[in-house]
């Protein structure tokens, strides 16, 4: 894509998420947000495969149904409180309409559909962009609308969520699909401790944006979108498998890595608040996710799978990919568990 | 509240079912969508003015603004599908299954 309109469509992206999250009038959170949709639907499209344009039809039709329901619900919170300021809505019926909206637009379950097809359909770091940085901003306006949020309707919806990314991921071999069924749980376990104490939402946030960030940037270095693809990386970088094995089990929650803090975090706030039967069910169907993690890390890295050449490895040339922040992604995302006190600064 | 309100809504709610279902076309969904649109104008409208907040008499017409960008890139989509597949139709969209 030509540079020039490659910045731009970046910067307005970023510019739209900082629009969404410091402004204070339903209005700009709503350009923020039909900001962020317009500038991701051509970075998209970067290259206009029939694939890549049934993934951007999927999205755009879905985050501009969530957008007007997003709309009816600031106009209804309008209708009985006559202000614009982003604070808790004042009607049952806008609260519950705007948490489907953002729902929709995180893919929450059950409106989760179109988030394995639209994943699949675009280049892993698109892919990446979508899995991540359009989590912020939808995120940024639950935060701010939480004291307000029906506690039946995003329980049921995030528990939902952790069942269906749990199970949804375990027929999978595309790797975009796996990690847009991880997504979705991951959604679930964030948006099911925001009634409580939503800083642990951002917690959780934050370390499902390195861990995820970390995944992508690994299966982006041999361009792996198959499982059986990336059982070939032994062969081509053998370090590879060691890193891309401790991300997976830090994203399935085990508990010397950093995954386990914000799942450990999260289940000590609900046990705290009297919800016994919750955090148990959520800590059991965990163990889904994790299983299909566990499955791409042994094929990856547990045994060395029959490849196509006859040598043991391959000529090892240098990269000519930039693996941008890629050791200190992985630093983070499987060593950080000690440093959980430090945390407390997102209080 | 009112039953003018009531009558938006249920305008609002009409378009909302007309977009989620939709049988063989897709322009019929991108054409729900502009009815949603044009809904929350005239309700947006219509609190506004019922209740003289005056300052904020500017917010219909950039909802409008917005909503034009929303079907210009959907036409845009429409149209790189009709030229892979020919039509519209939404049987067509079955690459990204399982």
């Amino acid at each position: 894509m030509n540079p020039f309109i490659s910045i731009m469509l970046l910067s307005t992206l970023v510019l739209s998420t900082m629009i969404v999250t410091i402004s204070s009038h339903w209005l700009f959170a709503w350009i923020g947000l039909e900001m962020n949709m317009m500038a991701i639907i051509p970075i998209m499209m970067k290259k206009p495969t029939p694939r890549a344009t049934e993934a951007s039809t999927k999205y755009f039709l879905t985050q501009a149904t969530a957008s007007a329901l997003l709309m009816l619900a600031i106009i209804i919170n309008l209708m009985y409180s006559s202000q614009w300021t982003i604070m808790k809505l004042f009607n049952p019926t806008a609260s519950i309409l705007m948490t489907m909206a953002l729902a929709i637009k995180l893919g929450l379950a059950p409106f989760h559909f179109w988030v394995p097809e639209v994943t699949q359909g675009i280049p892993l770091t698109t892919g990446l962009i979508l899995l991540t940085w359009q989590k912020l901003a939808p995120i940024s306006i639950l935060y701010q609308i939480s004291p307000s949020i029906n506690l039946h309707l995003m329980i049921t919806m995030s528990f939902l969520s952790i069942l269906i990314g749990g199970w949804g991921g375990l027929n999978q071999t595309q790797l975009r699909k796996i990690m847009a069924y991880s997504s979705i749980a991951h959604m679930g376990w964030m948006t099911t401790i925001l009634l409580y104490n939503p800083s642990l939402t951002m917690l959780n946030l934050l370390i499902y944006i390195i861990m995820t960030f970390t995944m992508f940037t690994l299966l982006a270095q041999n361009s792996t979108t198959t499982t059986l693809l990336l059982s070939q990386t032994w062969n081509t970088m053998p370090i590879m498998t060691t890193f891309t094995m401790l991300t997976l089990l830090s994203m399935g929650g085990l508990p010397p890595l950093t995954g386990f803090m914000p799942k450990w975090m999260i289940i000590q706030e609900l046990t705290k608040n009297e919800s016994l039967l919750l955090p148990t069910l959520m800590a059991i169907t965990a163990l889904l996710n994790l299983y299909f993690y566990m499955r791409l890390a042994y094929s990856t890295a547990l045994t060395l799978f029959p490849s196509t050449n006859n040598m043991k490895m391959k000529w090892q040339f240098y990269p000519t990919k930039q693996m941008t922040l890629l050791p200190t992604a992985i630093v983070l995302s499987t060593m950080l568990l000690p440093l959980t006190p430090m945390f407390f600064i997102l209080l | 509240v009112s039953l003018i309100h009531i009558n938006i809504l249920i305008a609002f709610t009409i378009s909302l079912t007309g977009l989620l279902i939709y049988r063989s076309h897709l322009i019929s969904a991108l054409l729900c969508l502009e009815g949603i649109t044009l809904s929350l104008f005239i309700l947006a409208a219509l609190t506004i003015l019922n209740s003289h907040f005056t300052l904020a008499s500017m917010i219909p017409i950039i909802l409008l603004v917005f909503a034009a960008r929303e079907a210009a890139i959907g036409l845009a989509l429409l149209v790189i599908i009709s030229n892979t597949y020919g039509t519209d139709y939404v049987q067509n969209f079955n690459l990204l299954q399982c």
